[in-house]
């Protein structure tokens, strides 16, 4: 009996972290750093949960006498969790220097990142709408939290209000969406519902595709696709850095986590109901995106933006899905990790900035960056290289399988118009690399890099990026390119 | 020893590069690791040549898996085609080493380590990926070395070439893509080996659009006409090194890449291209020389004048005839050569005068001989005077192209007449007329004549006696590509 706890003890200890913390929060006598200390443990505790129970329990449901079938095992949510884990821990890591410069920080902020890790735990292995409903509100609130955590920063406090507002209203669709399958399926579990389509030959399906509709609704708006993307640019550009660190990479892949759930096993059937609607959407992403990104001057919004057009690349793949692109899952998953490294890497060196000075860093800032900071000007060029796709970084290998599971699905133009979006994407991603490199400093130099928590998990990211672009099989000890998409595969298989 | 020769070439400066970067090595150090690479890779390539059959096709061939699950291989090999680029990169990086070896600023020996395996990796590698990785990443340096080093509207003009050449290399990608799409469809399995790619069987319509895409990142890179606005205002910013590398080399590989893989992959959709191609490159052949002989600044009028000379060298490759391939092949050769040696010449007269434009120069014969010699001998061979290597290559292409038709042979034999043109034009104005100073100009040093001797005996060489070299390339030439 107890034996059927152990795959959830990743999330309880993230659970208990989250309680702890938030128990311990209103004593002022602990340092940051304490707090620091703790979430980590419970973080890394849960990972190595995690890690040793990987594969174990593949398609158990946990305690299905209590709970039915809303709480899923699979390598599918292990990989996620996995990924949840690393881009918290790092998210933490990479800032512990932001944090200490700044003095609106405190325990609260700790239980509220745990809390809403917790959430997005349970939505990668919700196996029930309302069960997914819940946790994506439970990631989500803690996240509002987090983005007007800065509360004398009117610009924090608007975002916070945008996004609240907006994600709200967001979410209210997923509940719609949910009620209109029960009312024609009479269960919200995710297996009644694939069973129901599998046996609705001549039955009428209306209802569960205008709800299947509201449900998608919810995951464009969440990652920030156009036409739902007003929030996106302001809201990452008043959250704090170490939330929009945290909300570009970990909160957007656990929203691609519930939907490959959703509509590679859910709506398998009927995905080419949706596909039309995706493909525009992608459309409009991809060039809305670049847009904003190309009309920006401060980096943060710059990078808020860029993230939209990211979003339209790993649309790119959920319509191949839909077209019956065998690679598209897979590729959609090694597109994350890529993204996700890039993500944490660039957001993780502003942040690094921010906390050394309290500039707005526009693309002007930028001037000289390269002889203040020679290795942080390196490590930046490298995430930069991998957003743009440029090759031998991991960010080539993800738009490599992105374009060629669309180009497997026949959809030749939204391939094309994804590289040509990469094309414009050199643009704004170049012009970081030429302020940096190519403008004399206005200020004195700064040679010394300082080797601390922070910019030494950033260089470990930026090998890892390096890595995954080039990683051979040859090193067959160390799992390089090839390792990344063959664990993506791998879950995608246990679905 | 064979099996990874080709690699130890491709990779000994990127290496040095990264043991010198973690050491931190200090300048000293720094120069005489990147020197002691090139020379080197220059004996690694030697012994390529020693070692090197004719009549063998693709040899030193490796292969190695890389990302399977996508099909990408590490793989590398050699034929007549790549051992002319091969040779002329390994000749001219100790050359520019000793060129910049006063250069104080780190970053560039850094960049000129990381330009050599990029554009090494390109001439060699045999896998569509890896030929983008390479062709890809030897833009950073130039864009670094245009924008941080250069002169001029520097920051613009590198992120103008840049975006073009990016713009080309996407619809590369694109058509790579969908050729490996194309390839798992028919087989099953994903590869983007050249090999394993030419065996497909393509749709006229498809391949007509796939070779567009390859077609239109080389025309960026060569530059052909109505593709080239990067061209000028690049040379013109860019330091002398990395114009050497830019026209000797980069420009060649466009060439190289529609010899390799527009007549690997598409030989016959290739043709459906040609008038197109030849007009551009006649159009190209003539307009260019204009531009070169109404320009005041040197950097620019040979920029242009590289332009003329490789739309000669792509109008030869479309021609298809064994005498306009032949010449091509030469021509890139001997064009490298006598351009690299121009544009060191070039550097040597900014350093001197601290101007490259015309109006400003003069007089220089009676002041420095030694200079005016390697100035006009190097000129001289861009103007393809008998004698040097020039001459011959473009003797034959425009053979080729007389026996192609009579408009075309006349219209390509203007390139050699207005190529005359300019150059004793701007001969006369820059060597010979009256100084505009009065001060002394230091003539050549010691090791700048040691810089520039090896091409100027090249050069001789394969205008004197093609004789040497033709029996390397005449196999494959005749064995069609």
């Amino acid at each position: 009996m107890i034996l059927t706890l152990l795959p959830a003890l990743p999330f309880l200890s993230i659970l208990l972290g989250a309680f702890v913390l938030m128990l311990l929060s209103h004593k002022k006598s602990i340092s940051l750093e304490s707090f620091n200390v703790t979430a980590l443990f419970f973080l890394t505790l849960a990972l190595f949960f995690e890690l040793i129970t990987f594969g174990l329990h593949s398609g158990d449901y946990l305690y299905p006498s209590i709970f039915k079938n809303f709480f899923i095992f699979d390598e599918f949510a292990a990989i996620f969790d996995v990924m949840f884990l690393i881009g918290t821990i790092f998210t933490l890591l990479v800032n512990s220097d932001y944090l200490k410069s700044r003095n609106y920080f405190s325990g609260e902020y700790f239980a509220l990142l745990l809390f809403s890790l917790f959430g997005m735990l349970m939505l990668s292995h919700a196996h029930e709408l309302l069960t997914a409903f819940i946790a994506l509100e439970i990631a989500s609130l803690s996240v509002y939290a987090l983005v007007g955590y800065h509360k004398s920063k009117k610009v924090s406090s608007e975002a916070m209000m945008k996004y609240m507002v907006l994600g709200s209203l967001a979410g209210v669709f997923f509940i719609l969406g949910t009620a209109l399958i029960y009312a024609l399926v009479g269960s919200t579990t995710l297996e009644s519902i694939a069973l129901y389509l599998h046996n609705a030959e001549e039955k009428d399906i209306t209802l569960l595709v205008v709800g299947g509709s509201f449900l998608m609704v919810t995951i464009l708006f969440k990652i920030g696709a156009v036409p739902f993307h007003s929030w996106v640019v302001d809201v990452y550009h008043g959250a704090p850095y170490p939330i929009t660190m945290y909300m570009a990479s970990t909160f957007k892949i656990a929203i691609f986590a519930i939907a490959l759930r959703l509509y590679l096993v859910d709506f398998a059937t009927i995905n080419s109901f949706w596909l039309e609607m995706l493909q525009i959407v992608t459309i409009l992403t991809l060039i809305g995106g670049s847009f904003l990104a190309i009309s920006q001057t401060l980096v943060k919004r710059m990078l808020a933006g860029s993230s939209i057009v990211h979003s339209g690349y790993l649309l790119i793949g959920l319509s191949s899905i839909g077209l019956g692109s065998d690679i598209a899952a897979p590729a959609i998953m090694f597109y994350l990790i890529a993204y996700f490294l890039s993500a944490v890497g660039s957001f993780g060196i502003l942040s690094f900035i921010a906390s050394q000075s309290r500039r707005q860093m526009s693309y002007d800032d930028f001037k000289g960056f390269a002889n203040r900071r020679p290795y942080m000007a390196l490590m930046m060029t490298i995430f930069m290289l991998s957003l743009a796709g440029f090759p031998s970084t991991i960010g080539f290998l993800g738009k490599f399988y992105i374009f060629s599971a669309a180009i497997e699905s026949g959809q030749i133009l939204l391939a094309g118009l994804g590289i040509f979006t990469a094309f414009v994407s050199v643009y704004y991603y170049f012009k970081l690399i030429a302020m940096m490199y190519f403008y004399e400093s206005q200020t004195d130099k700064q040679k010394s890099f300082p080797l601390n928590v922070s910019t030494l998990s950033i260089a470990l990211i930026a090998l890892l990026v390096i890595w995954g672009g080039i990683g051979t099989s040859l090193l067959s000890f160390i799992p390089g390119a090839d390792g990344f998409i063959d664990l993506a595969k791998q879950a995608i298989n246990s679905l | 020893m064979n099996y990874h020769i080709l690699s130890s070439i491709i990779f000994l400066p990127l290496l040095m590069a990264i043991l010198l970067g973690v050491m931190r090595a200090p300048l000293k150090v720094l120069k005489a690791g990147a020197i002691l690479s090139s020379l080197t890779t220059l004996l690694l390539v030697v012994r390529v040549i020693i070692d090197f059959n004719p009549k063998g096709g693709m040899q030193f061939m490796q292969n190695l898996p890389w990302i399977q699950n996508a099909g990408i291989t590490y793989s590398v090999g050699l034929d007549a085609l790549s051992l002319v680029l091969l040779t002329l990169i390994a000749l001219l990086m100790p050359l520019l080493y000793l060129y910049m070896l006063k250069e104080h600023r780190k970053g560039y020996w850094y960049n000129m380590l990381l330009l050599q395996t990029g554009v090494t990796g390109a001439v060699l590698s045999l896998d569509l990926i890896l030929f983008y990785l390479f062709w890809e990443t030897m833009l950073l340096p130039i864009f670094v070395m245009i924008g941080k080093y250069g002169n001029g509207l520097r920051q613009y003009n590198s992120m103008k070439i840049v975006l073009m050449t990016i713009l080309g290399s996407m619809s590369m990608l694109f058509s790579i893509l969908y050729m490996g799409y194309i390839y798992f469809e028919t087989t099953g399995a994903w590869s983007f080996s050249l090999y394993d790619l030419a065996t497909i069987d393509l749709s006229t319509k498809s391949s007509i659009w796939l070779t567009a895409g390859f077609l239109l990142a080389f025309a960026i890179k060569i530059p052909l006409v109505g593709f080239h606005t990067w061209m000028a205002p690049a040379y013109g910013s860019a330091p002398t090194p990395a114009v050497v590398i830019m026209s000797a080399i980069m420009a060649k590989l466009g060439v190289y890449g529609i010899w390799r893989f527009g007549y690997g992959l598409f030989g016959g959709t290739l043709h459906y291209y040609t008038p197109t191609i030849i007009t551009l490159a006649l159009i190209g052949l003539l307009y260019y020389a204009i531009r070169a002989i109404t320009e005041k600044n040197l950097r620019k009028m040979f920029a242009y004048s590289s332009g003329s000379h490789l739309s000669l060298i792509a109008l030869g490759i479309f021609l298809s005839n064994i005498y306009a391939w032949g010449g091509s092949l030469y021509f890139i050769a001997t064009h490298a050569l006598a351009s690299a040696g121009m544009f060191m010449m070039i550097g040597i007269t900014y350093n001197r005068f601290r101007s490259v434009n015309i109006e400003q120069l003069g007089g220089i014969a009676q002041k420095a001989p030694i200079f005016t010699f390697f100035f006009a001998f190097f000129a001289l061979c861009i103007a393809g005077l008998p004698g040097t290597g020039g001459f011959v290559a473009e003797l034959l292409i425009i053979i080729g192209a007389f026996k192609s038709s009579f408009l075309v042979g006349i219209l390509s034999a203007t390139t050699m007449l207005s190529a005359m043109l300019y150059i004793f034009w701007m001969l006369q104005r820059t060597l010979f007329g009256a100084s505009h100073n009065e001060t002394k100009i230091a003539d050549l040093t010691l090791k700048e004549i040691a810089m520039l001797t090896p091409l100027v005996v090249l050069l001789l060489l394969t205008g004197i006696m093609p004789s040497l070299f033709i029996p390397y390339l005449e196999p494959q030439l005749l064995g069609g590509f």
